[in-house]
């Protein structure tokens, strides 16, 4: 009998996963559960749509025939409710079964509701699921002023998707710099200024204690007793896995679901990947979760390859992210951050507008890096992307110049005949 | 399927092929936005023209969060401007640091051969690049490797 693969979850893993499994078995039934509505959006692409940018159709993945064409079944509008993993049965809230042999959880992240008082008496947006971005950008048609609490990676993501539609900002962050898991200080120091000098109001170092409503608009009050008023709210504070459906005990939770280097959970037949996978970190012995979209189309297609069979290791997360942001293309990789023992190499330290950072451990092995400068230059990040996971050694300054990152650097010290 | 093959010990760094590129996608003769770049090695006298090779498990179509990279039937692998939101992933996916970008458009960009015509290779003097067929160049690959190795022509 064809095996029977569920992957519960339509976004990056789950689709990856589908081409892991069909790369080693053509015979089996797969079966996609959706929480949502339609065939896959990109989530990586909401803000753009908010900025109208997009349309809604320019935001699928996926056709509904793509489903089929690989021989998966898309079931649309279902909440897994719980997994029974003795019986090997995934409960829906509609109160139907499904049975499977090989069971994928790909449920991604879900917001985080942060403790601001008075937040659920008063019209407030995330920026994570399809139906927040029709609702925000309905709501940014007709303001003028709004917040943006969280200067992390989605608040960044709103906060340009609201300037494009001249909307005037304040973003109010925790840390001392914005986008505090994708800079170190240096970099965020000069990203700060450039957000700064395009006009938009940025509080660092402050907390949101209270949102009330006065009249049509919000009043929001800091820790510090500053108020203020804006025409509307946008809430980026964070994103957790998405655990609901083995809320139960099915299998091991810890910050995320725990998966071991195939990504299976403590139960042989129930695999996790991307967001929701707390994997082993490819720079450290720790446990990690990268919710990105690049580690969850490793992890979908590694998880899928070994459901049908195969025997792939998958190395273990490393962080990267890019981004444009109010003119300046900010990329990281890896250990950006210096730890105790780890070496820095200063490539540039700013001027101009370019900051290059590379990040040595104590055995010269490169682990991270920071970029903020133009777009072409990103390019190179990707060299020491790389080089990172071939855990390249760092070369050295040539003649005191720094390095140049290219294929081409790597390539020139293979011995040549 | 064509490709671009390059003959690494013959590249001089002229870079006119950069030039050509930037000219005929752009309009403009400008290094940055050339497609193919040389990485040049002056006190060591090493130059490698860097261009994309389609990947056959290309990472930047992989890591694409709008399936914008996709294989086409010829099989090379192009970005399709209008899906391309300029995120960028591509370009810290790429091991080849081959995935460029049009701040213009906004949109990523690889070597496309120029409609079958690359003009790099058009305009490249000392011979340095070739555009020939796949099994040619495995080849090629192939005597090279032999020849390394002291061993007869096959």
């Amino acid at each position: 009998m064809p095996t029977r693969y569920v992957l519960i979850g339509n976004s990056a893993a789950a689709l990856e996963a589908i081409r892991g499994i069909r790369k080693h078995d053509r015979e089996g039934a797969i079966t996609v559960i959706n929480r949502e509505e339609g065939p896959a959006y990109s989530r990586v692409a909401l803000p753009y749509y908010v900025a109208g940018e997009m349309t809604l159709n320019d935001l699928l993945i996926r056709q509904r025939p793509d489903y089929g064409s690989l021989g998966a079944s898309l079931v649309e509008k279902e909440n897994v409710t719980a997994i029974d993993a003795a019986g090997k049965k995934v409960m829906l809230a509609s109160g139907k079964k499904v049975e499977f042999d090989k069971l994928l959880i790909g449920t991604g992240s879900e917001t985080i509701k942060p403790p601001i008082q008075g937040l659920d008496q008063v019209p407030h947006h995330y920026l994570w699921t399809l139906d927040d971005a029709i609702g925000m950008k309905k709501a940014a048609e007709k303001a003028q002023t709004a917040v943006v609490i969280g200067g992390g990676f989605i608040g960044m993501l709103a906060a340009e998707a609201l300037r494009k539609l001249k909307i005037k900002l304040t973003i109010v962050e925790m840390a001392p710099i914005l986008l505090p898991q994708l800079l170190d200080e240096g970099a965020g120091k000069l990203f700060l200024q450039a957000v700064r000098d395009e006009g938009v109001t940025v509080r660092t170092d402050a907390l949101v204690s209270a949102l009330a409503k006065k009249g049509d608009a919000i009043e929001v009050t800091l820790k510090d007793g500053t108020t203020f008023t804006v025409d509307m709210a946008v809430v980026a504070t964070g994103v957790k896995p998405h655990v609901q459906c083995v809320s139960n005990g099915a299998v091991t939770v810890n910050k995320g679901i725990v998966v071991n280097e195939y990504l299976a959970s403590n139960h042989p037949d129930i695999y996790a990947a991307g967001d929701v996978a707390e994997t082993k970190d490819f720079l450290s012995a720790d446990r990690s979760i990268y919710a990105i979209w690049p580690t969850a189309v490793e992890q979908g297609r590694a998880a899928g390859a070994n459901m049908a069979g195969a025997k792939q290791v998958y190395p273990g997360g490393l962080g990267m992210n890019v981004v444009e942001l109010f003119n300046v293309t900010l990329a990281q990789l890896g250990r950006f951050r210096e730890g105790a023992g780890d070496d820095v190499k200063m490539l540039n330290q700013g001027g101009d507008g370019l900051y290059r950072k590379v990040v040595v451990d104590k055995n010269g092995t490169l682990v991270g890096a920071v970029y903020l400068g133009n777009e072409n230059g990103a390019a190179e990040m990707g060299v020491i992307h790389s080089a990172i996971k071939r855990r390249e050694k760092w070369q050295g300054f040539q003649d005191g110049r720094p390095p140049v990152f290219t294929y081409a650097s790597v390539m020139h010290r293979v011995p040549r005949y | 399927m064509k490709q671009i093959v390059v003959h690494q010990e013959k590249c001089t760094a002229c870079r006119e092929c950069e030039l050509a590129c930037s000219f005929s996608h752009e309009n403009i003769f400008s290094p940055t936005l050339s497609r193919i770049r040389i990485a040049d090695f002056y006190e060591e006298q090493f130059y490698q023209p860097m261009v994309c090779v389609h990947c056959a498990d290309a990472p930047c179509a992989a890591v694409c969060p709008t399936v914008a990279i996709q294989r086409q039937t010829d099989g090379q692998i192009k970005v399709l401007d209008d899906r391309c939101i300029g995120c960028k992933m591509c370009l810290l996916a790429c091991p080849f640091g081959v995935m460029g970008f049009s701040p213009e458009k906004g949109v990523a960009h690889n070597c496309d051969f120029c409609d079958g015509d690359p003009q790099c290779v058009q305009f490249c003097t000392p011979g340095a690049l070739e555009f020939k067929d796949v099994v040619a160049i495995e080849a090629l690959a192939k005597q090279k490797a032999a020849a390394a190795l002291g061993l007869p022509k096959a």
